[in-house]
């Protein structure tokens, strides 16, 4: 079924396969620091976070086997089953934290969620491409559309609630706009929605939880006990890095669990407690070399689709990578998001690693006509 | 790209945008890691170390004989750190459930050590149950903040039994922690507040120690980084006899009075009993606001050493001062003689003699075996009062002891200038007649009356009255030893003290006396009974008298000297006497072998 063509092999896009491989590693090295505490000496975590890299990889090997416009052709049937999925979440969905966010088929339990980030960016790029034929700025017309297939899932995943999730959506599909090109009034009313989205979302769908996060960003010592007390403890497992850090394996804050959720959402305080500055400057070029390299795959895609779902994959990853990390040091608000690669959590991996197989199946068609 | 469709300039804001995120996110984490990595590295050691205090135990306390009166068994105590709670009220409200304890007073207990540092931990609970340490260790992840630490916690073998004599101790009290003895003490400490607890708290405290552990963000101990060991208190030596203690508060068990016993060559005391007791275990144990309240205000009064503390009008027994008195200065003479026709007018009334016959005509020693009134009315006439208060100044019965033990109150025999002084009134000879037969304002504690036996017995020195025999350190060298003080000296007439012996050793042993019933076959005891009336009324209903018996043994070579009282116990003759006959009879029977602890260690 799955033909392995020596000349695909050969465009295959290395520099981004490499770098990418960097990351994961990194994440796994540091995985096994900060799930390693002094309660449970087992590998569980990894041991799972490895099978879903495989999953992963067998998902990259499969989508590059077929032409990206052929996926794109069909991507309103992945939208529709993960919407699917997402409602079912909210029917029958398991709790975790006090919010249902996960679904469990064959026994495997993943959030649906995570994968609506790629199969919204394929689905946006395919609607987008066919209205916009004549290479002209979209109008508000143009958009409606497509702008109510990003809205209607995200409305489902606030309601989860799965704050994270909804922002990246929103952001992702805010730049794919940008990215295509609308006209100047089209900007201006999607940018005074921007303007009033807030006070919607604080008004009618925020729960008092998340709430209170936005409080506690703006004082940190408003809820010293929960916000805010984590965020705080974030700040002082990286500030307590300082510039070469604590060493590998020798982080206290995450090890004695003053920081929740430090091998998911948190998993940055870990790095940067570990390996201070110089180990984070060190990993933000990582990063940001790798985001660079998606837009070059979009920048040197054979079509616009392909340009489309190569920026919108960008723009995962990058979102994905700035907001949990400035979540982590204390910049934006608390929101769950994980960190592309390095955060534990098998749905988000498998998600970004999908993602990453679309920038490679564009990456390697790059030449064809 | 081939069609360009999106322009270039695009992706050259999508290069602005990443390094702009660059730039801000090492900006931020310059700021964060090197210009205050310092300071949060401070607060990242500050989250994880905590200073424990590792209490010391305290010194034991044996008998003479080497048996364990008090010591130390390992119990374990519930904290809370303020600094690790993270909402209050599940902590507390969480713990106050598992543990059987009102929230108000976990509240109260945080709120008292409020002046200390976030990171102190806070004693909550004392010695709490098994069952409660499983139940808080189960649910430790949902209480951030406590902990149960295994501290030793002081054990009282003997319960209730030389409650008044060891004492207890319990936690220090808020007023307590502002005195300036306890300076270097801290809320949850305990202290000794009673008994020699608290007459030798300095040496039996110890130094506690201090342990620098790791915890993780519940205040779970994951590590010990650092261990200054504990220095147990020292150790008391008491003279007390526990053995033949532990039979006298079986015979006064359910009464209410006191029994005290003393070597008159030393001032050892031997026993030491007073009746009604508390049980100091429990306060070791931490009593709670109700427990504590019933207890002190207890009809009874458990809390008073009767010893000590409880004055009671001597009785008879005073007669024995008198006489010493009167003898030594010559008022009367072995053959001195009174009429007593079982009363005695004066004034406007008659003062009648216990026997309601009368004894006839008696001279001294009979008067002190069959304890006639009327003799002694006549005695304490021409003496004066001012004379039998010069003889108690002379035996010490106007002051305290000057016993090992807090809260000794003075005895008092009244004078004609202490009644000019307070009252403004001349004395009345009608009031020297009371007097003389230890009835009206003359108050005195069985300790002085042991005394009083310990004067007529040592013939004219009293040794201040010593609990403890020695002081020992953990590492076994002797701190401190007690030498036997003279607390007071009178040289009598080697005639007088014949005259009074003989009449104490005729109460006992001959068939008149007033204890005959309570005489020894192996032992020669003296002694003198007292009943002190009691004017006082309970819900209409006569009180009984109290009952007194002194006493010292053998006659011959006195090592010991007694008091017994007995509340409202009756005659002293039949409800205290048997008493320190029991008391005799066991400290010589042939086994037991007293030994001067402190010899040993002279050698």
């Amino acid at each position: 079924m799955i033909r392995i063509d020596k000349r695909r092999m050969y465009h295959l896009d290395w520099y981004l396969i490499i770098n990418g491989l960097l990351l994961f590693g990194i994440g796994i090295l540091n995985l096994v620091s900060a799930t390693s505490s002094f309660y449970t000496g087992s590998y569980t975590f990894i041991t799972k976070q490895l099978i879903a890299f495989f999953l992963g990889a067998f998902l990259v090997i499969l989508i590059i086997n077929y032409d990206y416009r052929v996926i794109a052709a069909q991507s309103k049937w992945f939208y529709l089953g993960v919407l699917l999925l997402i409602v079912l979440v909210l029917l029958i969905g398991g709790i975790t934290g006090g919010a249902k966010r996960w679904i469990s088929i064959f026994g495997i339990s993943f959030q649906p969620s995570e994968f609506m980030k790629p199969v919204l960016v394929l689905f946006l790029a395919h609607k987008l491409h066919e209205r916009k034929r004549d290479n002209m700025p979209l109008g508000i017309t143009d958009i409606l559309i497509p702008l109510a297939v990003c809205i209607f899932p995200t409305i489902l995943i606030v309601k989860q609630p799965d704050l994270g999730t909804a922002v990246i959506i929103l952001l992702v599909c805010l730049s794919v706009l940008w990215f295509v090109g609308l006209k100047r009034s089209t900007y201006v009313v999607l940018g005074s929605i921007a303007l009033a989205a807030p006070f919607v979302f604080w008004k009618y769908l925020m729960k008092p939880y998340q709430k209170m996060r936005i409080l506690s960003f703006i004082n940190i010592d408003a809820d010293p006990s929960g916000f805010g007390y984590h965020a705080k403890q974030a700040m002082i497992a990286v500030g307590s890095g300082k510039f070469f850090g604590k060493g590998y394996m020798e982080g206290t804050q995450h090890k004695l669990q003053f920081i929740p959720e430090h091998h998911t959402d948190f998993i940055f305080t870990v790095f940067g407690e570990e390996w201070g500055f110089f180990g984070s400057l060190v990993l933000f070029i990582f990063f940001l070399s790798f985001i660079h390299r998606c837009l070059k795959v979009a920048q040197n895609a054979h079509d616009e689709l392909g340009s489309i779902i190569a920026f919108g994959v960008a723009a995962i990853i990058y979102f994905q990578f700035a907001i949990n990390v400035l979540m982590a040091i204390h910049l934006v608000p608390v929101v769950g998001i994980p960190l592309p690669l390095m955060s534990y959590g098998g749905s988000s991996l498998v998600s970004i690693l999908a993602s990453i197989g679309l920038l490679l199946n564009i990456s390697t068609r790059r030449y064809m006509f | 790209m081939r069609d360009g469709f999106v322009p270039r300039d695009k992706f050259k804001w999508c290069t602005y945008i990443l390094i702009v995120t660059l730039a801000v996110l090492l900006i931020r984490l310059w700021d964060l890691q090197i210009m205050k990595g310092n300071e949060m590295k401070r607060l990242s050691e500050q989250n994880r170390i905590r200073v424990k205090k590792v209490i010391a135990p305290r010194g034991i306390m044996y008998d003479r004989n080497g048996k364990v009166l008090a010591d130390t068994r390992p119990s374990f105590n519930i904290y809370i750190t303020p600094e690790d709670i993270r909402d209050f009220n599940q902590t507390v409200d969480g713990l106050s459930r598992l543990i059987d304890m009102d929230r108000d007073d976990i509240a109260d207990k945080l709120k008292e050590a409020s002046g200390f540092p976030a990171s102190f931990p806070v004693k909550i609970k004392s010695d709490v149950t098994m069952d409660e340490v499983a139940k808080v260790e189960a649910n430790r992840v949902y209480l951030p903040g406590v902990s149960i630490q295994i501290e030793p916690k002081r054990n009282y073998p003997y319960g209730k039994m030389f409650a008044h004599l060891l004492g207890y101790v319990s936690e220090i009290s808020g007023e307590e922690l502002k005195k300036k003895e306890y300076k270097n003490y801290a809320p949850g400490d305990f202290i000794g507040k009673y008994g020699l607890e608290r007459a030798y708290e300095k040496y039996l405290k110890g130094i506690d120690g201090e342990k620098r552990v790791e915890v993780d963000a519940i205040g779970r101990e994951v590590r010990t980084l650092d261990f200054v060991e504990p220095i147990a208190g020292h150790s008391l030596y008491l003279n007390i006899d526990a053995d033949v203690q532990v039979i006298v508060e079986k015979a006064l068990e359910g009464k209410k009075g006191g029994v005290v016993a003393l070597d008159p060559k030393t001032g050892s005391v031997i026993v030491l009993v007073s009746k009604p007791a508390f049980d100091p275990n429990k306060f070791a144990a931490g009593l709670t606001k109700q427990e504590l309240k019933a207890i002190a205000s207890d009809k009874n009064r458990p809390f008073m050493n009767r010893v000590i503390q409880g004055r009671y009008p001597p009785g008879s027994t005073f007669k024995i001062a008198l006489a010493l008195k009167a003898l030594q200065d010559g008022v009367i003479n072995e053959k001195t003689t009174f009429n007593c026709p079982g009363g005695f007018p004066f004034g406007n009334r008659v003062f009648k003699c216990w026997k309601k016959g009368g004894h006839g005509r008696v001279s001294i020693h009979r008067a002190i075996v069959e304890s006639c009134d009327v003799f002694f009315y006549n005695v304490g006439l021409k003496l004066g009062i001012d004379r039998i208060h010069e003889i108690g100044d002379v035996i010490g019965l106007n002051k305290a002891t000057g016993i090992d033990l807090a809260g000794e109150l003075a005895g008092f025999v009244p004078s004609s200038a202490w009644k000019e002084k307070n009252f403004g009134q001349k004395w009345y000879e009608g009031e020297t007649v009371s007097v003389a037969i230890g009835q009206g304002a003359v108050w005195l504690t069985p300790i002085q009356l042991v005394q009083l036996a310990s004067f007529v017995a040592n013939e004219g020195i009293t040794f201040k009255p010593q609990i403890v025999n020695r002081i020992i350190s953990p590492e076994g060298k002797v701190v401190k030893t007690f030498e036997p003080v003279i607390a007071s000296e009178m040289k009598l007439n080697k005639e007088v003290v014949k005259i009074v012996k003989e009449g104490m050793k005729g109460v006992v042993n001959e068939p008149s006396g007033t204890a005959y019933g309570s005489r020894i076959q192996t032992v020669h005891m003296s002694g003198k009974t007292g009943t002190a009336q009691v004017a006082s009324l309970d819900k209409g209903k006569h009180l009984g008298d109290h009952a007194w018996f002194i006493a010292y043994a053998p006659a011959e070579n006195p090592s010991i000297a007694i008091t017994v009282l007995v509340e409202h116990g009756g005659h002293g003759s039949s409800a205290s006497a048997p008493i320190a006959k029991i008391l005799t009879e066991n400290l010589f029977k042939p086994k037991v072998e007293i030994k001067e602890a402190h010899i040993r260690d002279k050698n």
